[in-house]
């Protein structure tokens, strides 16, 4: 069974942990993308916006959910994307996968973040933080220091 | 039906053409693929270095072959490396 989301509303782990739960499943493995203030040529990234083309997206993370239930055994899968603008600190995408046991757990996960960036019509353009204005240099009385 | 097709950009492809979508006018019999990619590349100098790395939808399909036929109505896609996450 599997939840795929993509939207521009905030993504939860707790959220994605609840989906995971089911009886016998022994391990459950969630991996969430922050986006990070990284230095790039737009300055201090600030934001990343997510460009997806949806239905072809959508269709490719059905596959990829049943790529895993068939490869790896996994009983619940979540594959969330967020859409349009993120901003640094917040969550991008949560994949999470849930099997009997912990090794497929974490393989499935590994797997569904791997094919999701390579295989999934999404793109992120980084978004910088505006410029800061030049501070004025100090008045000629300033720096005599008068007044 | 429409006597445009619609050609819809993504990511870089948007970045560098300004646009999401462009209309596009083809002839009722259509015109191949290869040939609408050379001519977005002709009208859009900037997207011609995506264009050469990118892959192609026609109506959500993905394109194994630049000779399908992009008939009016049709809405073609422009597809650059991928980068989620």
């Amino acid at each position: 069974m599997a939840s795929i989301r993509l939207s521009p509303r905030r993504l939860s782990c707790a959220a994605a942990c609840a989906e995971l739960e089911g009886p016998g499943l022994g391990g459950m493995v969630v991996f969430a993308g922050r986006v990070r203030p990284d230095r790039s040529r737009v300055g201090r990234v600030a934001a990343l916006d997510y460009d997806v083309h949806l239905a072809p997206a959508a269709r490719a993370l059905r596959d990829l959910a049943r790529l895993a239930e068939r490869r790896y055994g996994a009983r619940r899968i979540v594959l969330w994307h967020r859409v349009g603008r993120v901003t640094t600190g917040e969550i991008s995408v949560i994949v999470g996968a849930a099997c009997p046991h912990r090794a497929e757990a974490f393989a499935a996960a590994r797997f569904l973040i791997d094919e999701l960036k390579a295989t999934v019509p999404i793109w992120k353009a980084e978004r910088g933080r505006p410029a800061r204005r030049p501070r004025r240099p100090p008045s000629r009385e300033r720096a005599r220091g008068s007044g | 039906m429409p006597p445009d097709a619609t050609v819809r950009l993504f990511g870089p492809a948007r970045e560098a053409a300004g646009t999401a979508a462009l209309r596009w006018p083809v002839p009722p019999e259509g015109l191949a693929a290869r040939d609408l990619v050379h001519a977005l590349a002709r009208a859009h100098p900037r997207l011609a270095p995506t264009l050469r790395v990118s892959r192609f939808l026609l109506n959500d399909e993905l394109l194994t072959r630049l000779a399908r036929r992009v008939r009016p109505g049709d809405e073609f896609a422009v597809h650059p490396p991928y980068g989620g996450g």
